[in-house]
């Protein structure tokens, strides 16, 4: 089988234990549609200056879409270790391969979670997007950056005490840079500005945690 | 080492007397306050350097395993932090005078702390490990890891959006933007206070190997 054929049956396989419990696709949809309604009540559509809107709603739906992953991408090695398959995986597949397949599949949790905020902005929050393709471009390439460190921090922090606090400690600064590029992309396609310089500059994050992350992934992995 | 300590002291009280007398205030800026550039810069760059140095280190163990190189590795972060922190000191005093507030979230500011947190976070992530070779092969993979990202931290997001910060240094033009006198002692500090940064490396990277050699007697 080939590394693409293998990763995506890794995906298959935490897809399916998903679908069984689902608990991170429930903790994480209910979570970001809290946080909808939350934004939605306290500000609506009409709570804040026209002029003010665009900058505030393109933060808000970052950190929404950060914290709401920040509940489930966690999860992706520390459901191994919590259900003993860890050992089992770690002797049959090589770390990368294990990361690049857990990646992918946090990163469908990911455009889950995009597919209940987006549309819960433009309906409740009247968000008006003038280039919605730069829009979409900047959630997928943010998505996948996130994703991608996300799982890579899951496989750290997996056999360590008070995982879930060091979770937030360790990757809040790690994806910071990409939330800030995010947010001026998100800006920037709200106002029908120019999107490319900040998309390059997740194109390249996405580029740079993806390289490190598949170098790394067998000693972060190993036992 | 005892020759470096030596040399420094000299070398940097001369560094710290040139700041002070040597080059004029640079124009545009209130004051005397352009003369942070010989503390405030060289901190910086020290403390890069020392993240810089604990990639190699973090490097070196993935690849010997050698627990020497993980001590020089945390050691090297923490200095990276003690030289980080004394950053956004004098980056914040200078803020006090010329914007006329402590802390006003500046991009290249923001962008700082945010690396301060980045390696704060190594050591919270040492601390929740409690075996001593797990401990060293997941603090050198985040240590690596954080190397590869800091750019986009330091260099690239700040960049994305409007600063304030003065580019004498670093700047579209790729010119350094200093007469020569300011010129000369500012590299003297960068040198000098890389120097003192080796220095104290040493010294705390002999203690951490002492202290696992006392766990181990």
């Amino acid at each position: 089988m080939s590394f693409a054929a293998r990763a995506w049956a890794v995906c298959a396989k935490d897809a399916t234990e998903e679908l069984r419990s689902r608990v991170a696709t429930l903790a994480v949809l209910f979570f970001a549609a809290t946080a909808l309604a939350l934004t939605a009540y306290s500000i609506g559509p009409f709570g804040l200056a026209e002029e003010d809107r665009p900058p505030l709603q393109a933060a808000l739906f970052w950190i929404i879409l950060f914290f709401a992953a920040a509940t489930g991408l966690p999860r992706a090695f520390v459901r191994e270790e919590e259900t003993g398959t860890a050992l089992a995986l770690r002797k049959t597949l090589p770390g990368s391969l294990v990361l690049a397949g857990k990646a992918l599949f946090n990163f469908g949790l990911f455009l889950a979670i995009a597919a209940v905020v987006v549309p819960g902005f433009l309906l409740l929050l009247d968000w008006k997007v003038t280039a919605p393709a730069a829009l979409a471009a900047v959630v997928l390439f943010g998505g996948y950056g996130l994703s991608v460190v996300s799982t890579f921090l899951s496989a750290l922090t997996a056999r360590a005490g008070q995982r879930n606090v060091l979770f937030v400690l360790v990757a809040f600064p790690l994806v910071l840079p990409l939330l800030l590029t995010a947010i001026s992309g998100t800006l920037a396609a709200t106002r029908g500005a120019d999107a490319w310089t900040p998309l390059r500059v997740l194109i390249a994050y996405d580029g740079a945690a993806s390289c490190a992350a598949y170098l790394l992934a067998e000693a972060a992995w190993e036992d | 080492m005892k020759a470096l300590k030596l040399f420094l002291l000299p070398y940097l009280a001369a560094v710290v007397a040139a700041a002070f007398l040597w080059p004029e205030p640079a124009e545009g800026f209130i004051g005397q306050s352009s003369r942070i550039v010989f503390f405030h810069v060289p901190c910086a760059w020290t403390s890069t350097l020392a993240f810089l140095v604990a990639a190699a280190y973090s490097l070196a163990y993935l690849l010997r395993r050698n627990p020497w190189h993980d001590e020089i590795a945390c050691a090297a972060v923490k200095l990276g932090l003690f030289f980080g922190i004394l950053t956004l000191i004098t980056g914040s005093l200078f803020a006090s005078i010329m914007w006329g507030t402590w802390w006003n979230w500046d991009p290249r500011e923001s962008s700082y702390l945010l690396l301060v947190f980045l390696y704060a976070a190594y050591l919270f992530l040492r601390a929740a490990i409690d075996d001593p070779a797990r401990k060293a092969r997941i603090a050198a993979v985040y240590a690596l890891f954080a190397a590869v990202l800091m750019p986009f931290l330091v260099f690239v997001a700040p960049r994305v959006t409007a600063s304030l910060h003065p580019q004498t240094v670093i700047n579209p033009q790729g010119k350094i933007l200093m007469d020569t006198p300011t010129r000369a002692v500012f590299f003297g500090a960068l040198a000098g206070f890389s120097g003192l940064f080796l220095w104290m490396l040493s010294l705390e990277a002999r203690t951490a190997r002492l202290r696992r050699l006392g766990r181990r007697a």
